[in-house]
């Protein structure tokens, strides 16, 4: 930093003034470091930078899944395919029984983010606000809950699930959702714990006064109040719900249910029998090229996608106001 | 007030009768604060404890189809399933140190990166709004195999990092027993780059605990920037620094994508090795993984009381 400071400022200009010195001075490295041009710049390029690596992946996913053959051999067809293949989507639809898919894991991500949402809300306020005899040694619970691995418990809940008779139904991600349990559950209990303890005690106290009973000071005054954390938990819960792999892997074994994170896996063989049956021959292999794969995959990420960008502005506020920690 | 009526027999009475009501009380709020908590209750014996048990009973055993055919065999084997892990298994521990190698080095680097990245976006500047919306994203996608599918295609690696070779640059430059890790971290900048972003938010919710009168003052005493971030914001950010390093081992080491679930999951359905080891497995994980946090929580806490 200094060293651009002194080839900016010094040598660049050399016939100025102290006065005008100090004022380029003060505009390129601000009052307070960081309302200098200087800074600002270089927080710019950073974020410009990383930026770019974020979003490349999703670019190049819309543009090679427009692409035909001849555009994705052709090196000087880059990002902007010279005809739009619209057919790479209906593949893609297919191949991934796409309908059916997102009925399915929308039913299950939406039910389980709204079971998680409000079994956590209740969970983290009582640990937050209620008094609750050895309720330390009970969030410790809650933590070891949070970092004991899916893996470790894998068999026996599979074992569970499949004597329960749940195997290749939402009910694995629908029922522990229920019971503030499920895809970080602790995750979301702790979340809610730390909002609600940064909420003025006065407001459960007004409405005890008020002969409110605990579930409704709790229903009717503070749950309300916690909809920028519900939010936050919404979207995460839906989001993890829609990209579980290990899970979905571990408990749809048909395609009764299916889970969308899944169905990538299936594309190839699922258009190999399309083929078969479309033009009787005997061994049917469809050509299954990148662009097609990129579709499927953008429409993977969609639902989600669209999610995020309705609801990312009170996301971000809402993290501003949650008060995540404290 | 008690001062005043001390000693006479009426208020005794009403002293005690207080008591009693303040007991039953306080008997009655911890009804409710347990019916409150009673479905995470259902839940964690359901879907934890009794999970967490029975495979702890299951690493002990060796599991066989019986022989008529329907149902379990459950031979007790001892210690065996975890011997086999470390003796025999010749996947297991070196998957095991690899991976811990490869992760101690990655978790502080994307604690850092989210930490450099959370100062930047707090800064007030035009379209911080947009930058912050993109910086999220990865919060929506990281999980996905989408991803992994695009990553096996080389989207998401550091564009210089092959255009200048840095892998040769960094063994050019630093000695052999330096450069392999590093080599290694800058293979997974990946993962550094896209599983921070619950780590950036944390991080930015930690700078709002920090109230704007604390810099406003310090200004005022001529404090410069940099001081003001180590003698103020550094300090206060220290447990979040912490929860951030848990977070992050937590996050790497339960990812669906990691090589030691996958040997996990190998195991499960080996007939050869079965539930019974896979359980072991698990457990060893399960292990090493809490001796690390338990390790991180109690330097945060030896901190925290200096400090204090």
């Amino acid at each position: 930093m200094a060293k651009l400071i002194l080839k900016k400022a010094i040598p660049g200009k050399p016939g100025i003034s102290g006065a005008s010195l100090d004022r380029i001075k003060r505009l390129l490295l601000g009052q307070r470091l960081n309302d200098g041009l200087i800074f600002k710049i270089f927080t710019y390029i950073m974020l410009v930078s990383i930026s770019v690596l974020y979003l490349s992946p999703l670019f190049y996913m819309l543009s090679t899944s427009f692409k035909d053959i001849s555009d994705l051999i052709d090196p000087a067809v880059h990002w902007i395919p010279r005809v739009l293949k619209v057919e790479n989507y209906t593949d893609a639809i297919k191949g991934l029984y796409y309908f059916k898919a997102l009925g399915h894991t929308l039913f299950m991500s939406v039910s389980a983010a709204v079971l998680q949402m409000f079994s956590c809300a209740l969970t983290g306020y009582a640990f937050a606000r209620l008094h609750i005899p050895y309720k330390n040694v009970l969030f410790v619970i809650v933590l070891l809950t949070f970092i004991i691995p899916t893996q470790t418990m894998a068999i026996p809940l599979f074992v569970l699930f499949s004597n329960l008779g749940w195997l290749n139904s939402p009910l694995p991600f629908i029922v522990p959702a229920l019971f503030a349990q499920g895809i970080k559950g602790a995750l979301f209990i702790i979340i809610f714990r730390q909002f609600f303890s940064t909420l003025p005690k006065e407001m459960e106290e007004s409405a005890r006064m008020d002969g409110a009973g605990a579930l409704r000071t709790y229903w009717k005054i503070m749950l309300p109040l916690a909809k920028p954390a519900m939010l936050i938990v919404f979207l995460f819960s839906f989001v993890w719900h829609w990209n579980t792999y290990f899970e979905a892997a571990l408990y749809l074994k048909n395609e009764t249910f299916l889970a969308m994170s899944m169905q990538m896996d299936f594309m190839q063989g699922r258009l190999n029998d399309l083929t078969v049956s479309k033009d009787a021959l005997v061994a049917g292999q469809f050509d299954m090229n990148e662009p097609i794969k990129m579709a499927g995959a953008l429409l993977i990420v969609l639902p989600p996608l669209v999610l995020y960008m309705f609801a990312q502005r009170y996301f971000v506020e809402g993290i501003e106001r949650t008060g995540l920690v404290e | 007030m008690s001062g005043l009526n001390e000693g006479t027999p009426t208020n005794k009475m009403s002293l005690k009768e207080h008591a009693r009501q303040k007991r039953a009380q306080s008997a009655r709020s911890a009804l409710t604060g347990y019916m409150f908590l009673l479905p995470w209750f259902i839940g964690v014996l359901c879907f934890m404890a009794y999970p967490m048990i029975y495979s702890l009973y299951l690493s002990f055993h060796k599991l066989e189809v019986s022989p008529d055919g329907n149902g379990l065999l459950y031979t007790f084997v001892g210690w065996d399933n975890f011997k086999y892990a470390f003796l025999r298994d010749n996947v297991f521990p070196i998957e095991m140190f690899n991976f811990w190698r490869e992760t101690i080095l990655i978790i502080p680097v994307t604690v850092l990166f989210a930490l450099i990245v959370a100062i930047l976006l707090n800064q007030k500047f035009r379209g911080r709004m947009i930058f912050r919306a993109i910086f999220f994203l990865p919060v929506i996608f990281a999980t996905g195999k989408v991803l992994m599918e695009l990553f096996a295609q080389g989207q998401g690696d550091l564009p210089f990092a092959e255009q200048y070779d840095l892998t040769k640059i960094i063994y050019d430059t630093f000695p052999p027993a330096l450069a392999e890790p590093m080599v290694g971290v800058l293979n997974k900048i990946i993962l550094v780059l896209w599983y921070s972003g619950v780590q950036v938010i944390i991080f930015l919710a930690a700078f709002k605990t920090i109230s704007p009168s604390t810099y406003e003052a310090a200004q005022i005493d001529g404090v410069t920037p940099w001081e003001s971030f180590w003698k103020i914001t550094f300090p206060a950010i220290v447990p979040f620094i912490f929860l951030n390093l848990i977070y992050t081992l937590v996050d790497l080491s339960t990812y669906s994508f990691n090589p030691i679930v996958n040997h996990i999951l190998s195991n499960m359905i080996n007939l050869k090795t079965g539930y019974g080891y896979a359980s072991a497995l698990g457990w060893i994980y399960f292990v090493i993984i809490f001796l690390l946090v338990a390790l991180l929580a109690r330097v945060s806490a030896s901190l925290n009381q200096r400090k204090g």
